[in-house]
């Protein structure tokens, strides 16, 4: 299975992981779980949408990272993925 | 966004960043400065070698930021990345190897260099000195930058301090204030309050300062004694030069101080 993981589980950062899936699927974990679990899942959709990835398993392990942190986390995964998948 | 009241902030790329981590830290910075307004000046400093060079100034002239500090500037180094850098963006040329204290009179002239600064670490590490906080070691690297930058007009700044020992700061504040820097690099946030306090002028320096320069037009002369000190054209004008700055700060309240 391919794996790829971006970040740190400091405070204020988040550790994505990506995973071969045959649909999209986006896990959450946060420390902030309850006020913007919503929120989260949809920066992570949006910035999947910007490299239009449909089909992947997303796993946010997220310790109060504001957006930004997020998106840079993430848009980082996704090019180490391609670098390593093609 | 306020930061510690510096004046200005240097998002690192370089030693900073380790090298499985370049992008992720172009991502972090492309993401935060395109989702938040800061109110500093923010410069990023970039890698001097590639494959990170290129990506780098890639980014960077793509980035609402003021300028870029290159680290060992040299002038063929500057001369290779000047053109390549968008116009908008001030270069903040980073003195920090050998050869560039033999090309900085040059270095100073560029004109996209606005600033000198010293990385002292860097130096260390190839001339092997031994730096402290008396300066000694780095006496004659903080004097060079002064003429250069003084010769042509450029700021100067100098290098941090990297302990977190607030004497030893004390101390090596004290080193580049007293040479005619501009201003000091802090490498940690509790820094900052330290190093803009001894840059400031103080309420007392500017008092005796407008003391020169009041007796100075009463006497209508350039030569005479205050408070027991020689007063002569030069002392005149180093008052005046620091009111002018003392003025750039805020500190003066429109007292008529012009020459």
């Amino acid at each position: 299975m391919k794996t790829i993981s971006v970040g740190t589980l400091e405070s204020s950062d988040c550790l994505i992981t990506l995973k071969s899936a045959q649909t999209l699927s986006i896990d959450i974990d946060s420390v902030v779980h309850e006020a913007f679990y919503d929120h989260i899942k949809a920066v992570v959709e949006k910035t999947l949408a910007q490299y239009n990835i449909e089909k992947i398993q997303v796993i946010v392990q997220d310790k109060g990272a504001l957006d930004y942190t997020i998106i840079a986390r993430l848009k980082s995964a996704i090019e180490r993925w391609r670098e390593a998948h093609g | 966004m306020e930061i510690y009241e510096a004046d200005a902030v240097i998002i690192d790329f370089e030693d900073a960043v380790n090298v499985s981590e370049k992008m992720e830290a172009r991502h972090l910075t492309e993401s935060f400065l395109n989702n938040h307004t800061v109110s500093v000046d923010i410069y990023v400093r970039i890698n001097s070698e590639e494959p990170f060079l290129d990506e780098d100034i890639t980014l960077i002239n793509q980035l609402p930021i003021q300028g870029v500090v290159v680290p060992k500037s040299t002038e063929a180094f500057l001369k290779k990345l000047l053109p390549k850098f968008k116009a908008s963006l001030d270069v903040l040329a980073l003195i920090e190897t050998p050869n560039a204290f033999f090309e900085l009179n040059k270095i100073a002239q560029m004109k996209p260099v606005k600033s000198l600064l010293l990385g002292a670490e860097d130096l260390m590490s190839v001339i092997g000195g031994i730096r402290d906080e008396s300066g000694l070691a780095i006496n004659y690297a903080r004097s060079a930058l002064i003429m250069a930058g003084r010769a042509h007009g450029k700021t100067i700044i100098d290098t941090p301090w990297v302990s977190l020992d607030e004497n030893q700061l004390q101390e090596d504040i004290k080193c580049g204030q007293t040479l005619g820097f501009d201003g000091k690099m802090a490498i940690h946030p509790n820094q900052v309050i330290a190093i803009n306090e001894a840059f400031s002028p103080s309420p007392k320096a500017i008092e005796s300062a407008l003391r020169i320069l009041a007796m100075h037009k009463k006497k209508g002369s350039m030569r005479f004694s205050l408070d027991g000190k020689m007063v002569d054209k030069p002392i005149i004008q180093q008052a005046q030069n620091f009111l002018d700055k003392a003025k750039q700060y805020g500190l003066l309240s429109g007292e008529n101080y012009d020459l």
